[in-house]
C-alpha cells in the first residue's frame, strides 16, 4: 500500500491547500479538541503536529499543564528541528495528559475526544497526537511515551503507533517525565509513514548524552509469544477478537508460543515508582520564576511564592509528585526506588531471553477506548492498572508499535508487538505485512487531496 | 573537638559543567542558556574537561579514583537553583579514601566530587538579584573525614590544601567556600557557605569558643545550621537545613556513568606530588621542584627520569643549569649522562651541554672540568693577584670579580666557582 505522505510529496497540491486544511482541522478542532495551538502560518511541507511536551521554538509548549501557561521555548527539539529541515511543515501542538501523567487524554483542560465517538476517550498521554492521525489524512504525529502513552491512544484511535528503542531518538527538547522511560516516536496511519518519519528523527545528538547512533535491524522472526500473565485482565471480547487475529497470523505462517513470566506482575509497581520518583525531581523546577506561570505577588517568602504557583498543577501531578518524594526519601528509598531500578534489570534480562527469537504480541490495552464519563470515575490505581500491558517493554526500554487490527462496536482495537533494542524495523515490516490484509477505517480526512 | 570540611573551589574549565557557557562572564545574565537556567526541554552535557581536573585534584590529595563515575540528583528549593535540583555525586563520586598530610598527622579525604555551583543572589535592602552567570560553574567539593583537632591543624591542612590545589590550577584565595562542621562535645554544628580561609579560622574560632561556653555551663550544644557573619565575627542560627531524608537523592537519569581509567591527571599535580616523594622532609627542596616542574612538561619528565639514577639535589641542579640555558628540551639520554658527569664532580660547559643536547658524547677531560681543577685555578689566580685578597678583606664585591677572572678561562657556572671560592676564602 503505497499512499501515505510520500504520496502527498508527489501529489501537485491545489491552490489553497494549507489554507483549506487549517480552516477544516480548526473546525474539527472545536469539536475533537485535539491541538492546543494550530500553526495558521503552515504554508508547504508534510504536515506534522507535536505533542505539547516537546519544545517548539516560539510556540508555547506547555506539557498541557496550567504550570507552564506562556512558556515560548527559544529552540527546537531536535526531532522538530530536524522534520523542519526535511520537508514537513508544523501544523500544531496536541494535548496530552497534564505532563504525560494518564492513560485516557482526561488530565487537561478541554480534553480531545476521540474521533470515533465524541463522548469517548481518545487514550493518553499522547491523546492530541493519536487522534489528530486519525482526523488528517496527510500527517505525522511526533508523540512521546514513558509506560505506555503512545501505544494506548494508537489502540484507541486506530492508528500506528510506534515506539523506538529507548535511546534512539534525541529528548532535547522534551519536556521530561521521567527521563530514565521517555522516549520519543512517531504515530501515523502506516507504518511507512511511520517509518518515512523514524528514518529522519532517529540517530544520536550532540545535546542528549543518552542518545546513540546503533545499527537499527529488521531481523523478521515467525513466532509468536504470548506471556500468559498479561492476558489475565484483558476484556472477554477483545479476548475473542485477538484469538481470531491470531489465527489469522497462523494461517499465515508465525508459530504461537505461550509462555508464564510471573515477575512481570510487578512491572507496574516498578514504573509507577521510578516514573513518579523522577517526575518528582523534573517538576521540582516549576516554582513561578522564570517561565511559565507568573506569580506577581513578590510580598511573602521564597517558599510561599513557590507554592502559590505550585498550586497551578492538577490533582494527577500533585499526587505524583507527593508519591514521587515520598518513595526516593532516604529512609524507604531501598524499599521502593532502589527495589524497583534493580527490578528494572531483572524485567529486561527476562524479557529478553524469552523474546530473542519471536514477537511478544498482546491486546495493546486491556478495554476498548472507554467512554469520559466512565473513565473519569476509575480510582487513580485502576487507572494506573490499565497500563499492565504497555509498561513492561518501556520500562525495559524495548521498541513495541500498536496496531489496529480489528473494529468492535465501531471502535478501533490495537495489538501491541514488542521486539528486542534495535530491531525496530522489524515491527514496522511486521506491521506493513498485516497492511496487506487490513483495511483502515477512519472517520474523517482533513487535508485529502 | 572534630572538625570536617567541606571544601567548594571552581574547576578551571573555560566553559559550564553541563553546557557551553563560558565559566567566567562578568556582565550579569549574559553566559546564559536553556541548560543552566533550567528550562523545560534542555538537558545537561558534561564536560570532559572537568572530569579531567577533577580525577587530578582526586589524585593529588591520594584518593583512589573510581572506575566509573555517576551523578546523582540533589532535590531543594532555593532560588538560586534554577532546576530546584543540584546534579551532584554520591557513592560514584570522582574518588574517595584519600589522604592530606599535615605536620604531624594524616587528615583523611572522604571524597572528591563534581558538581554544579547554583546562580550567584545578591540581596539589597527589599529585593534580591539572581545572575545565573554562575549558574552551572563546574565546582569540585572536597570533603574531609572529621580528623581536624584543632585551629592550628585547620590552619596546617588548609595552607596544605592551598598549595595542592594551586598546582592543580585552582587558586583558592580567589573564590572558596566552605561548610565548617565543629562539635566539641557530641553534637555536630555546620556553618555553612564560608568565604575564604580567614573567614573560615575566624568562624572555627567562634564556634569553639560558643561551644566550649555552653558546656561549661551546662547547656546543650543544638544539632543546627549555622551561618558567619563576617561583619560581627560571630555564627547565628540559619534556616533550617533540609535533612538528607527531605534531598530524596536519585540517579541523574540525563547523563551516562562515565570510566574514570583513560583520564590522564595534569602533570602539574605529579610533580607536587613527586616532589614530596623524592625530597623527603625538606621543604624548600619541595617548593624548588614544584617551581621547576610547575606547568613546564620539560621539567617534569627530566626530574622523574633523574630520580631514579642520583640524589635529587643533583637532579634539581641539573635541571636549573639547563633552563637557565634554554636546554631544557634535553633528550633523556642525555640527561643521564650529564647527571653522571655532575656526580663525579665534572662542571660542564656550554660546549659540553650543547653536546648532551645533540646525544653527542661528551669527554670529561675536554668539555667539563673538574672540582679540583677549578679549585687549583682560584688558588691560582688568587696567588697571582694578593692584591684582590688583600682588598676582598675591606670590599666584600671584590668577590664577584675573582669569579669572573676564573670564569673567563673555564666556561662554567658561576654559582659553581662562587661556592668554591667561598670554601677556599673561608680557609
Amino acid at each position: 500500500m503505497i499512499g501515505g505522505i510520500e504520496e502527498f510529496v508527489d501529489k501537485e497540491k491545489p491552490e489553497g491547500y494549507y489554507e483549506r486544511l487549517i480552516a477544516e482541522l480548526e473546525k474539527v478542532n472545536s469539536k475533537l479538541h485535539i491541538f492546543s495551538s494550530i500553526n495558521r502560518q503552515i504554508s508547504s511541507g508534510i504536515p506534522f503536529s507535536v505533542k505539547d511536551n516537546i519544545c517548539v521554538s516560539g510556540v508555547e509548549s506547555t506539557a498541557s499543564s496550567a504550570v507552564l501557561e506562556g512558556y515560548v521555548p527559544p529552540f527546537d527539539a531536535t526531532p522538530v528541528e530536524r522534520l523542519k529541515s526535511n520537508g514537513f511543515g508544523f501544523v500544531g501542538k496536541t494535548k496530552m495528559d497534564e505532563f504525560g501523567f494518564g492513560t485516557f487524554g482526561i488530565n487537561c483542560k478541554d480534553h480531545p475526544r476521540n474521533p470515533f465517538g465524541d463522548s469517548y476517550v481518545t487514550g493518553g498521554s499522547s491523546a492530541g497526537a493519536a487522534a489528530a492521525v486519525s482526523v488528517m489524512k496527510y500527517h505525522i504525529a511526533v508523540a512521546e511515551s514513558t509506560g505506555g502513552s503512545i501505544s494506548c491512544p494508537a489502540a484507541f484511535c486506530g492508528v500506528v503507533g510506534f515506539t523506538p528503542t529507548y535511546g534512539l531518538v534525541s529528548r532535547y527538547g522534551l519536556i521530561d517525565y521521567a527521563n530514565s522511560l521517555d522516549k520519543i516516536g512517531i504515530i501515523g496511519r502506516s507504518s511507512r509513514d511511520v517509518r518515512y518519519a523514524f528514518d529522519i528523527i532517529k540517530g544520536s545528538d550532540s545535546y542528549d548524552t543518552t542518545c546513540v547512533d546503533h545499527q537499527i535491524n529488521g531481523e523478521n522472526r515467525k513466532k509468536l509469544i504470548i506471556i500468559d500473565q498479561l492476558m489475565a485482565n484483558v476484556d472477554q471480547d477483545i479476548l475473542s477478537s485477538f484469538d481470531k487475529f491470531i489465527s489469522k497470523m497462523q494461517n499465515l505462517g508465525y508459530s504461537v508460543e505461550h509462555r508464564s513470566l510471573p515477575l512481570i506482575d510487578k512491572a507496574l509497581a516498578a514504573y509507577y515508582i521510578i516514573s513518579m520518583a523522577e517526575a518528582s525531581t523534573n517538576l521540582a523546577k516549576y516554582t513561578g520564576f522564570k517561565y511559565g506561570i507568573r506569580v506577581n505577588d513578590f510580598s511573602k517568602g521564597y517558599n510561599e511564592f513557590f507554592t502559590e504557583a505550585r498550586r497551578n498543577f492538577g490533582p494527577e501531578a500533585k499526587r505524583r509528585i507527593i508519591l514521587g518524594t515520598f518513595v526516593r526519601s532516604a529512609s524507604v528509598k531501598s524499599r521502593y526506588y532502589e527495589k524497583a531500578m534493580r527490578f528494572r534489570h531483572m524485567l529486561i534480562d527476562a524479557l529478553n531471553s524469552i523474546i530473542k527469537d519471536g514477537f511478544l504480541i498482546s491486546p495493546t490495552m486491556p478495554i476498548k477506548a472507554p467512554a469520559i464519563k466512565e473513565a473519569e470515575e476509575l480510582s487513580p490505581l485502576k487507572s494506573y492498572s490499565m497500563d499492565s500491558i504497555t509498561v513492561p517493554p518501556n520500562l525495559a526500554g524495548l521498541p513495541h508499535v500498536s496496531f489496529p487490527y480489528d473494529y468492535i462496536n465501531g471502535f478501533p482495537v490495537g495489538v501491541q508487538l514488542v521486539t528486542s533494542h534495535f530491531n525496530d524495523y522489524a515491527l514496522l515490516d511486521f506491521v506493513q505485512g498485516w497492511e496487506e490484509e487490513f483495511n483502515y477505517r477512519f472517520n474523517y480526512d482533513v487535508g485529502a487531496i | 573537638m572534630k572538625i570536617g570540611l567541606e571544601v567548594h573551589v571552581a574547576l578551571p574549565t573555560k566553559s559550564k559543567l553541563f553546557c557551553s557557557c563560558s565559566s567566567g562572564a562578568e556582565e550579569p545574565n549574559t553566559a546564559i542558556c536553556p541548560t543552566c537556567l533550567g528550562f523545560p526541554g534542555s538537558r545537561p552535557m558534561l564536560n570532559e574537561e572537568a572530569l579531567k581536573r577533577s580525577v587530578t585534584i582526586a589524585k593529588a590529595v591520594h584518593c583512589k579514583v573510581n572506575e566509573k563515575t555517576h551523578f546523582i540528583r540533589k532535590v531543594y528549593f532555593y532560588p538560586d537553583l534554577p532546576k530546584s535540583y543540584q546534579i551532584t555525586q554520591l557513592e560514584g563520586a570522582i574518588g574517595h579514601c584519600g589522604y592530606v598530610d599535615i605536620e604531624r598527622k594524616r587528615i583523611r579525604i572522604r571524597r572528591v566530587q563534581i558538581e554544579e555551583d547554583p546562580a550567584r543572589i545578591i540581596h539589597a535592602d527589599d529585593y534580591s538579584l539572581l545572575d545565573f552567570n554562575r549558574s552551572g560553574v563546574a565546582l569540585n567539593e572536597i570533603v574531609t573525614e572529621p580528623d581536624i583537632e584543632s585551629e592550628a591543624e585547620l590552619r596546617e591542612f588548609m595552607s596544605e590544601l592551598r598549595s595542592i590545589l594551586f598546582y592543580a590550577g585552582v587558586d583558592i584565595d580567589k573564590e572558596m567556600k566552605v561548610d565548617l562542621n565543629i562539635s566539641v562535645g557530641a553534637e555536630k554544628v555546620e556553618i555553612k557557605n564560608i568565604t575564604g580561609i580567614k573567614n573560615l579560622v575566624d568562624a572555627e574560632r567562634f564556634e569553639e569558643k560558643r561551644q566550649e561556653e555552653l558546656i561549661a555551663s551546662n547547656k546543650r550544644v543544638a544539632t543546627e545550621t549555622r551561618s558567619y557573619s563576617e561583619e560581627t565575627m560571630s555564627t547565628v542560627p540559619s534556616r533550617e537545613k533540609e535533612t538528607d531524608e527531605e534531598y530524596g537523592f536519585i540517579y541523574e537519569p540525563d547523563l551516562a556513568v562515565y570510566p574514570t581509567n583513560g583520564i590522564i591527571p595534569y602533570a602539574t599535580v605529579i610533580a607536587s606530588e613527586l616532589a614530596k616523594q623524592y625530597s623527603g622532609k625538606r621543604k624548600e627542596t619541595i617548593k624548588t621542584i614544584k617551581e621547576l616542574v610547575m606547568f613546564d612538561r620539560e621539567a617534569l619528565k627530566l626530574i622523574q627520569y633523574g630520580a631514579g639514577q642520583s640524589n635529587i639535589e643533583t637532579v634539581i641542579n641539573a635541571i636549573e643549569v639547563l633552563k637557565r640555558r634554554g636546554k631544557i628540551r634535553m633528550p633523556e639520554k642525555g640527561f643521564g649522562k650529564m647527571l653522571d658527569l655532575l656526580d663525579k664532580g665534572i662542571v660542564l660547559d656550554d660546549d659540553a651541554i650543547a653536546a648532551l643536547n645533540d646525544g653527542e658524547d661528551v669527554e670529561a677531560e675536554k668539555h667539563g672540568v673538574s672540582t679540583e681543577e677549578i679549585d687549583r685555578e682560584i688558588l691560582n689566580v688568587l696567588s697571582q693577584r694578593p692584591d684582590l685578597v688583600k682588598e676582598y678583606k675591606t670590599n666584600k664585591k671584590v668577590f664577584n670579580s675573582i669569579v669572573g677572572i676564573v670564569i673567563k678561562k673555564y666556561k662554567v657556572s658561576p654559582k659553581h666557582v662562587a661556592e668554591r671560592l667561598a670554601l677556599v676564602l673561608g680557609e
